[in-house]
C-alpha cells in the first residue's frame, strides 16, 4: 500500500496506537534504566559503570552468574538430552511417566520448588534431619550446592523438550542411509544425528542460560553467601528505593547486556539450523528389554520423582502442623489451610484478580499484534516487531525496576496501584503470546479474509468474522499459557508492588524468608491448583491442546 | 453494453509497475478471460478490479459506478479464489449464506435462495458439512455458489481450476460456464490454460508484461494473432523469421518470400520492408497436394496420434516445419520421403517481428 493509503487505514492507526502503548510502558522504562546508570551517583563519585567497575562485589556476582549459568545448564544438558534421547528412540517400562516431565516446569512455579527443596534439604529440612540423626552430614545447602541442584532441576525440562522435538522431526533414513555405507552405527549416529540435533539442543541451553541470570526466586532463597546478579539488583533497588536509582540500573543494564548477547547467539544458532533439520517419519521406538531397560527405568523414574518431588512436599507441608519455623512431619492438620482461606485470602483474592486482568489484556494485545505483524503490514510493523520482542531480554527483576523507577512520580503515577503490576504481568508475557498467536496466523490464508471483504463485509468486521473464529482455539490455549506463568509470575511483582497488593508467590516468599513453610506450603498448594485447574478443565472438557504452541 | 471499463490502468508494488497503462472494455454479461504466462500479471490485474490492490494511475468503472477508489467490501464483486478460500469453521450453508447475512437478507429468505443455489451446483446432498469433509472439486462449487449466490455485478476468478486434476478440471470448467449463462454475469476469467481459455471466452485478452498483447474473440486470438507471440501462445504454430524486400500493405493474397519460394499470405496490418514472421499453424500446412506454389521438403520425423499424424519437415534453406495431418491418408508419409508442401494461403499470417 501506498504511504498516504496506509496513514487512512485503520491497521496503522492501530499499529501506532500499540506502538505507542509499548513505548510507553516498555520503551521509555528502559530508556531510563540505561540513562540513570550513567548519571553520576549522590555522593558516591563517579557513573554507576565506574562503580560497578571498580567495587569487586560487583564484578564477583557478574562472574558468580556466568558460572552459576554454565554450571546450570551443562546440568541441564546432561539430564535432558540423555532422557530425550531415550524417551524418542526407546521403549522401556514406566516410559509413560516422562511424558509429564513437561508440565513440572510450568505447574511448580519456582518459588514453590525453592521452597520445597529447603523443606527437604535446608537446615532444617527433613532429609537433613533425618540423615544427621545416624551422624550423616551433608554440606549446606545455601549457595553452589542448592543454586545449581534446584535450578538444574527445574531447567531441564527446557532442553528435554527443545531435544526431543528435534529428534522426532529427524528422519531416522538418514542415520539408517550412514550405517548402509559401512560405517557402525555408533559412529552413524554421531556423525548424522549430532549435526542436527546440535542446533536445537544449544539453543535450548541458551534459553537455559538465559533463565538463570534472570532467576530470582531460586537465586534469591538460596543463594546464601553467593552474591549474583539478580539478587544485588533487587538489593540494590531495596535499597536506594528512596534516593537516586544509579547502581539499580547500572545492574539491570549489565544483566539486560548479558541476556541480549546470549539471545543474539541463539537466534543465530537457531537460524543456522533451521534448514539443516530435514522433517521426516520419526523413528520408531525400539523395545528394550533386559538389564538395560531396568537400569533406563530406574534413572527415568528418579529425574521423574525428582521432579515431582515438590508437588508431593507443597501437598504434604500444607497439611502438616507447625510450631514456629519447625515442621512437625506426620502430624496432619487442616489449620494451615483454614488459615490462608480464613484469616489472610488476601492474596489468594488479589492473585486471582490482576492475572484474571492481565490474561484477558494479554490475549486481546497479543492477537491483535500478531494480526497486524502477520497480515497488515504497514511502515510501523518493524518498529513493533522490534519492541515487542524486547522483553525477551529483561528479567521480572529489571522490567520492574524500570517501571517503578519511570512511573513512580510525574502526570502518569502508577507505584502503589494494582495497575502496575498488571502491566508488568503482560509485557513479561508479551513476545510469547505474540509469537503463539502469529503461528497460528501464518496458517491462515488471506484469501479467507479477501473472501470475505468481496463479499461485503468491511475489513474490520471481517477480521471478527472469519479471522478470529479460526484462531479462537489457539488463542485459548495461549490464554491458559498465560495464566498459568501469570499466577506464579515473582520476580517482576515483588519489585512492583506495595502493601496490600501481594499476591500468593510474593506471600509465599515472603514466609519462606521467615521460615514458615508450613503456612507458605498452604498458599503454595492453592496456587498449584489455581495453575492445574485451568489446564485440566481445558485439556478433558475443551480438548484443547494446550501444550501444542508451547 | 459495457461492464467494466479499464482506463490507461497502472499498478505497482512497491516501486516496481507491474501493470501500466492497460486498457480494456468488457461487455455485460460476457466472459472474458485473462490469459498469459506466469508473471505477466494476470492475477495483479484481478485483485485490482476487486479493490485488493491500490490504483496508481488511470480508472477503473463497473457500469457507471466508479471503483478507482471505492473500498473492496463495496464494490459488489463475486471472487472465486484459487485456494478456494472456504470459511474452515463454517458449514458449506453458512459458507454460502455468508454473502446474503452481510446483505442483511432475512434468514427465510436466505434459506432458499441458498439451497437453489447448492443444487445449481450440485452439492444440495451436504448442507451441513464442512469444508474439511469436501473433495477438492467440492470445494469449489461451494466457492462458486457463494460468490455467485449474492449476483455479484461482476464475477472474478483467478485460476479456480488449476487445483483439479484433469477430468475434474473439464467437469467444473462446464459448470462455470453453465452457471454463467444462465445468470448472465459479466466474468473475468484469469488462467494459463490455453484450451481453457479457447473453451470458455467469449473474449480473450492475452497479456505480456503488464500490457495486452491482444484482445478479441478465441477464434480472432488463434486465426488472426498479432504476434509470433500470441500464436505461440495459443496453440501449436510455425513461426518462420522471413525478409521482405518491401513494403506490404494490409490485405489478403501477398506474396511473400517462404521456402525459395513465393507463397499467398494475409496480412492483418501494413508492414515495412525487413524482418517479418510468417505464421502458419500445423493444420494448415498441406502434404503432396496438387498446387502451383509447392516446396520441396523432406520428412524428418513422423508421430502417428490414432486419428492425426504429426510430422516434422525440413525445407531446402534448412526450415523446419511442424505438420499436422488428419483425414484419409494421414500417415501415408514415411520419414526420409520428399514431398510437396503447400500453405493454405488463407490461413498464412504474415506479422511484424
Ligand atoms: N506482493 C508482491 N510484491 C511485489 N511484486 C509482486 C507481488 N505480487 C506479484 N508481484 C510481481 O508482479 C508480477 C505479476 O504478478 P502476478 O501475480 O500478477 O502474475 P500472474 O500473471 O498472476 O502469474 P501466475 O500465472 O504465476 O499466477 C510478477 O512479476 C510478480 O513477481
Ligand atoms: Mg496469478
Amino acid at each position: 500500500m501506498s504511504l498516504p493509503r496506509q496513514i487512512g487505514s485503520v491497521w496503522f492507526w492501530l499499529t501506532a496506537a500499540l506502538v505507542g502503548l509499548l513505548s510507553l510502558f516498555l520503551l521509555y522504562p528502559l530508556v531510563n534504566m540505561l540513562a540513570s546508570s550513567f548519571a553520576s551517583a549522590g555522593g558516591r563519585g563517579g557513573s554507576g559503570w565506574g562503580i560497578f567497575l571498580s567495587d569487586p562485589r560487583y564484578l564477583t556476582a557478574l562472574g558468580n552468574t556466568v558460572l552459576l549459568g554454565l554450571l546450570v545448564t551443562l546440568g541441564a544438558a546432561l539430564i535432558g538430552v540423555p532422557l530425550a534421547y531415550f524417551a524418542a528412540r526407546y521403549n522401556f517400562p514406566g516410559k509413560t511417566l516422562i511424558a509429564v516431565l513437561p508440565l513440572t516446569t510450568l505447574v511448580v512455579p519456582e518459588v514453590i520448588a525453592a521452597q520445597t527443596w529447603l523443606m527437604m534439604f535446608g537446615n532444617n529440612g527433613l532429609i537433613t534431619r533425618s540423615l544427621g540423626d545416624v551422624g550423616i552430614a551433608i554440606p549446606s545447602f545455601y549457595g553452589w550446592f542448592g543454586l545449581t541442584t534446584v535450578m538444574t532441576f527445574i531447567y531441564y525440562t527446557y532442553v528435554y523438550i527443545g531435544t526431543l522435538a528435534a529428534i522426532r522431526g529427524f528422519d531416522v533414513q538418514l542415520e539408517e542411509a550412514a550405517q548402509g555405507l559401512g560405517t557402525s552405527p555408533n559412529t552413524a549416529r554421531w556423525k548424522v544425528l549430532v549435526p542436527v540435533v546440535m542446533p536445537a539442543v544449544l539453543a535450548s541451553c541458551l534459553l537455559v542460560f538465559t533463565l538463570v541470570v534472570g532467576n530470582f526466586a531460586v537465586a534469591t532463597i538460596l543463594g546464601g553467601r553467593v552474591a549474583l546478579l539478580s539478587v544485588i539488583t533487587y538489593q540494590a533497588f531495596v535499597s536506594e528505593m528512596g534516593s537516586d536509582p544509579v547502581m539499580q540500573s547500572t545492574l539491570a543494564s549489565v544483566s539486560i547486556g548479558l541476556v541480549a548477547a546470549v539471545l543474539f547467539l541463539q537466534r543465530w544458532i537457531v537460524s543456522r539450523g533451521r534448514y539443516e533439520i530435514t522433517m521426516g517419519r520419526g523413528a520408531k521406538p525400539q523395545r528394550l528389554k533386559g538389564l538395560s531397560a531396568l537400569l533406563l527405568a530406574l534413572a527415568a523414574s528418579i529425574v521423574v520423582i525428582i521432579s515431582l518431588l515438590p508437588l508431593f512436599t507443597v501437598i504434604a507441608g500444607a497439611f502438616t502442623r507447625a510450631r514456629g519455623p519447625v515442621m512437625r512431619w506426620g502430624e496432619w492438620t487442616t489449620l494451615n489451610m483454614e488459615r490462608v482461606f480464613l484469616n489472610a485470602p488476601d492474596p489468594i483474592i488479589n492473585t486471582l484478580i490482576f492475572a484474571g486482568i492481565a490474561t484477558l489484556i494479554s490475549v486481546v494485545v497479543s492477537t491483535l499484534a500478531s494480526y497486524l505483524i502477520v497480515k497488515k503490514r504497514t511502515v510501523l510493523t518493524p518498529a513493533l516487531d522490534y519492541i515487542a520482542s524486547l522483553p525477551l531480554a529483561l528479567s521480572g527483576t529489571v522490567l520492574g525496576i524500570g517501571l517503578v523507577m519511570s512511573f513512580n512520580t510525574g502526570w502518569l503515577t502508577l507505584t502503589g496501584t494494582a495497575m502496575i503490576i498488571v502491566i508488568a504481568y503482560v509485557i513479561r508475557r508479551l513476545p510469547f503470546g505474540i509469537r503463539n498467536a502469529s503461528s497460528t496466523l501464518y496458517n491462515v490464508p488471506n484469501s479467507i479474509e479477501e473472501a470475505s471483504i468481496s463479499l461485503g463485509v468491511p475489513p474490520v468486521q471481517s477480521f471478527f468474522k472469519v479471522v478470529l473464529p479460526i484462531m479462537v482455539p489457539s488463542i485459548a490455549a495461549a490464554a491458559i499459557l498465560v495464566w498459568t506463568t501469570t499466577v506464579s509470575e515473582l520476580s517482576a511483582s515483588i519489585v512492583v508492588y506495595s502493601g496490600g497488593k501481594e499476591t500468593m508467590p510474593i506471600q509465599i516468599f515472603r514466609l519462606i524468608d521467615s521460615n514458615l513453610m508450613a503456612q507458605a506450603s498452604a498458599y503454595g498448594l492453592v496456587l498449584v491448583v489455581t495453575i492445574l485447574l485451568p489446564i485440566i478443565i481445558a485439556t478433558t472438557i475443551f480438548k484443547i491442546d494446550v501444550f501444542a504452541s508451547r | 453494453m459495457v461492464a467494466v471499463t479499464i482506463d490507461k490502468l497502472a499498478v505497482s508494488y512497491g516501486g516496481a509497475r507491474v501493470i501500466d497503462n492497460l486498457s480494456l472494455m468488457i461487455e455485460s454479461g460476457s466472459f472474458f478471460t485473462l490469459l498469459g504466462p506466469s508473471g505477466c500479471g494476470k492475477t495483479t490485474l484481478l485483485r485490482t478490479l476487486a479493490g485488493f490492490l491500490d490504483v496508481a494511475d488511470g480508472r477503473l468503472l463497473l457500469g457507471e459506478r466508479d471503483l478507482t477508489r471505492m473500498p473492496a467490501h463495496q464494490r459488489d464483486i463475486g471472487m472465486v479464489f484459487q485456494d478456494y478460500a472456504l470459511f474452515p469453521d463454517k458449514t458449506v450453508f453458512d459458507n454460502v449464506a455468508y454473502g446474503l447475512r452481510a446483505r442483511k437478507l432475512s434468514e427465510t429468505a436466505i434459506k432458499p435462495r441458498v439451497g437453489e443455489y447448492l443444487e445449481r451446483v450440485g452439492l444440495s446432498g451436504f448442507p451441513d458439512r464442512r469444508p474439511a469433509e469436501l473433495s477438492g472439486g467440492q470445494r469449489q462449487r461451494v466457492a462458486l455458489a457463494r460468490a455467485l449466490v449474492i449476483q455479484p455485478q461482476l464475477m472474478l476468478m483467478d485460476e479456480p481450476l488449476s487445483n483439479l486434476d484433469a477430468k475434474l478440471r473439464v467437469q467444473v470448467r462446464e459448470t462455470i460456464a453453465d452457471l454463467q449463462r444462465e445468470a448472465g454475469i459479466t466474468t473475468v476469467f484469469v488462467t494459463h490454460d490455453q484450451e481453457e481459455a479457447l473453451a470458455l471466452s467469449d473474449r480473450i485478452g492475452l497479456m505480456k508484461q503488464g500490457k495486452l498483447e491482444q484482445v478479441g474473440t478465441p477464434e480472432d486470438i488463434y486465426r488472426t494473432p498479432v504476434s509470433a507471440y500470441v500464436a505461440d501462445f495459443v496453440g501449436a504454430a510455425n513461426t518462420v523469421a522471413i525478409r521482405l524486400a518491401g513494403p506490404l500493405a494490409a490485405g489478403d493474397g501477398q506474396a511473400v518470400p517462404f521456402g525459395g519460394a513465393l507463397v499467398s499470405a494475409r496480412v492483418p496490418k501494413p508492414i515495412g520492408t525487413g524482418n517479418a514472421v510468417l505464421i502458419v499453424r500445423p493444420e494448415d500446412v498441406m502434404l503432396d497436394l496438387p498446387s502451383p506454389t509447392a516446396i520441396a521438403a523432406v520428412v524428418a520425423s513422423k508421430q502417428y496420434l490414432g486419428g492425426t499424424t504429426h510430422y516434422a519437415v525440413t525445407l531446402s534453406d534448412g526450415t523446419r516445419l511442424s505438420v499436422a495431418l488428419h483425414g484419409p491418408g494421414h500417415s501415408a508419409h514415411a520419414v526420409g520421403a520428399t514431398v510437396s508442401l503447400a500453405l493454405d494461403a488463407a490461413k498464412v499470417l504474415v506479422v511484424e517481428s
